[in-house]
């Protein structure tokens, strides 16, 4: 029993960065319609970003260069949704559908091999937050999983503010249920994909920043949680929120009960991330619009 | 207008007939090192023109390729470990192995729409790259697994090995090039350019695609097990993600559309990143970049509209936009429903 709560308890704890980093990939396809393919690799950059930020400027706050590196690769993701995702929107693109699997397919490439060339093979580690672990009476954990997941929670529900009280939030809202009405009331599509594209891989950077003391950070870094994302959205039901939330903390309570009860421990733990493909042939199987998702084919 | 069509169909066969035959005397004046990279060359262009297959031609994008490649790979090497099979009907069970598994896949994933495709692929492919890697017991993880090369220990030179792999390119490429001409070609270019209206007017949507992914699937299990008995050591990470980058950059670049222009692609990808060694692994990253670009401003690719100003063939594309625009406008329709 205390073997399964402290399961349990890793679960969550890492399942809300999980959240964190799904819910950046459920924006951009709730307003853009695209799934961002290179959702892991801007994962990628956030952890390099604070690690140099953190190397270049001896003595800066772990938290800021979290934020940081945040803002650096939201800027990234502007530039990139500007010159390569807006034109879809403008219709100067031949199947969009198509274009945005293979043009978000392509940038992971570029991002990943640029990653390869600049920084090399080899695994940095950015400074603790906090050094050593605390006990939760089920369980210790490491501060550093802890502040990570602790600064997730604190995100998200900042970004659930954002999305229901603000303006912008609700813009958001319109047009991702509906880009012609919101038009009409006077939102800027265009303006929208933007910063829903900024916020979403601004978000997987920060987790990606936040991870990266607790897993070390390598050019192909990304691919296991942006897997993991996609199993979570699909899961959650594609372009919901709670649903982003609830998959995030649903998987995360998998791979570590997953992890735990496999008949072989140290086994169980490189099979982790593949429970979540047999989560995806079930979904699409019995429940192909996830639990939250509008109804389509 | 008809001389002219006919004119350009001989210069199409003339100019195929040419670079055939230049392909086949290349033994007589390269050297080994050459050779080498030109058998790898068609082993990607084999990917690459297998891929185009189910990219250009039905509009379903796997990210699984490389993955069915390795299984292809993989069922031989380890049913010659360990069951002592040899090398041709190790190669027909793997690529048995990869059509199985294609068909499952595609049987789950192709009902729903062609994200869920690159979604599923793209998980599928990294978790049997983890598991081939976990159970190093077996398969011997990354320290590589040895396989027994195809013609024998005693045959050292290239030159076979050379012809071989041409005549799978060659065979695979007709076999290819049938299938998109025939009637499941004009079902495959209906359900790309519109899944509603293909399925109104009767063509079995999903069992065209699946029928599809699977022949894919197998051809990437086939140049799997030839290049695994060529190269006769792999390890997992000849399926990792960004060898699927690479493979559908050749494609891409090459010209998605069509399957010759996606193999050249493949052919003259391969043989740059052994000229330009130098760059080292900046290489990937020019290719990265010429993948975005050319997916952004040249969607038919960089060789083949080359190849129809050579030929004389009008461009295909014309009335494709306008069909988008009728496809954007009844997707709205559907969205207010």
């Amino acid at each position: 029993m205390d073997y399964l709560l402290a399961l349990a308890a890793t679960g969550v704890i890492m399942g809300i960065i999980y959240a964190l980093m799904a819910m950046g990939l459920t924006l951009i396809f709730s307003i853009l319609n695209v799934i961002n393919f290179a959702h892991g690799e801007f994962y990628m950059l956030g952890g390099y970003f604070s690690y140099f930020l953190l190397t270049l400027f001896t003595g800066l706050n772990p938290f800021v260069a979290v934020f940081l590196s945040g803002l650096l690769v939201s800027v990234i993701g502007l530039i990139f949704e500007f010159f390569f995702l807006r034109p879809m929107h403008l219709g100067r693109i031949e199947r969009p559908p198509e274009y945005a699997v293979l043009i978000t397919f392509g940038l992971s490439f570029f991002l990943q091999n640029l990653a390869l060339a600049v920084f090399g093979p080899y695994p940095h580690r950015p400074t603790s937050f906090f050094s050593g672990a605390v006990d939760l009476g089920v369980v210790r954990v490491s501060t550093d999983r802890l502040t990570a997941s602790v600064l997730s929670l604190i995100l998200l529900g900042l970004l659930l503010l954002l999305i229901n009280k603000t303006w912008i939030g609700k813009a958001l809202q319109a047009v991702s249920q509906n880009k012609d009405a919101a038009a009409v009331v006077g939102i800027n599509p265009l303006r929208m994909n933007t910063i829903a594209f900024s916020l979403g891989v601004g978000l997987a950077a920060i987790a990606g920043a936040l991870l990266a003391p607790s897993f070390s950070i390598m050019p192909d870094v990304g691919a296991v949680p942006s897997i993991r994302s996609y199993v979570i959205i699909v899961l959650g039901g594609m372009g919901s929120i709670p649903g982003s939330i609830l998959g995030g903390v649903l998987i995360g309570l998998v791979e570590s009960l997953g992890a735990g009860y496999f008949p072989d421990p140290s086994r169980g733990l490189t099979y982790k991330t593949s429970f979540g493909l047999i989560i995806f042939a079930l979904v699409l199987l019995f429940r192909p619009r996830g639990f939250f998702g509008r109804k389509e084919r | 207008m008809k001389a002219k069509d006919n004119f350009s169909l001989s210069l199409q066969w003339i100019l195929g007939g040419i670079l055939l035959v230049i392909a086949l005397l290349v033994p007589l004046f390269a050297q080994t090192y050459w050779l080498h990279v030109l058998i790898i060359a068609y082993f990607y262009a084999l990917l690459a023109s297998s891929w185009s297959l189910l990219a250009g031609y039905a509009g379903q994008f796997s990210f699984g390729h490389m993955a069915f490649m390795a299984i292809g790979a993989y069922t031989t090497g380890l049913l010659g470990r360990y069951f002592g099979i040899g090398p041709f009907l190790g190669i027909i069970f793997g690529t048995l192995m990869a059509g199985l598994m294609g068909l499952a896949i595609g049987a789950l994933v192709l009902r729903f729409k062609a994200s869920y495709l690159a979604l599923f692929t793209i998980a599928f492919s990294e978790i049997l790259r983890m598991i081939l890697n976990g159970e190093s017991d077996i398969t011997r993880g990354d320290q590589g697994l040895s396989i027994v090369p195809l013609l024998g220990e005693e045959i050292i030179s290239r030159v076979p090995y050379y012809y071989i792999m041409l005549a799978v390119l060659l065979v695979c490429m007709v076999l290819m090039y049938w299938l998109a001409n025939s009637r499941v070609g004009l079902f495959l270019r209906a359900i790309r350019e519109d899944e509603e209206a293909a399925a109104a007017r009767g063509v079995n949507v999903v069992r065209y695609k699946v029928l599809t992914f699977v022949v894919t699937s197998m051809i990437a299990g086939l140049a799997g097990g030839f290049f695994a008995h060529y190269i006769t050591l792999i390890t997992p990470n000849i399926m990792i993600i960004p060898q699927m980058g690479l493979v559908i950059a050749m494609a891409i670049v090459g010209g998605v559309e069509s399957l010759f222009a996606a193999a050249m692609g493949g052919i003259i990808i391969q043989v740059s990143l052994e000229v330009l060694r130098e760059f080292g692994a900046w290489r990937l990253v020019i290719f990265g970049a010429l993948l975005i670009i050319t997916l952004r401003f040249a969607r038919d690719g960089l060789i083949a509209p080359i190849m129809q100003k050579v030929m004389g063939t009008a461009p295909k594309a014309e009335l494709r936009t306008q069909t988008d625009a009728q496809k954007v406008a009844k997707e709205d329709v559907l969205d207010e429903s």
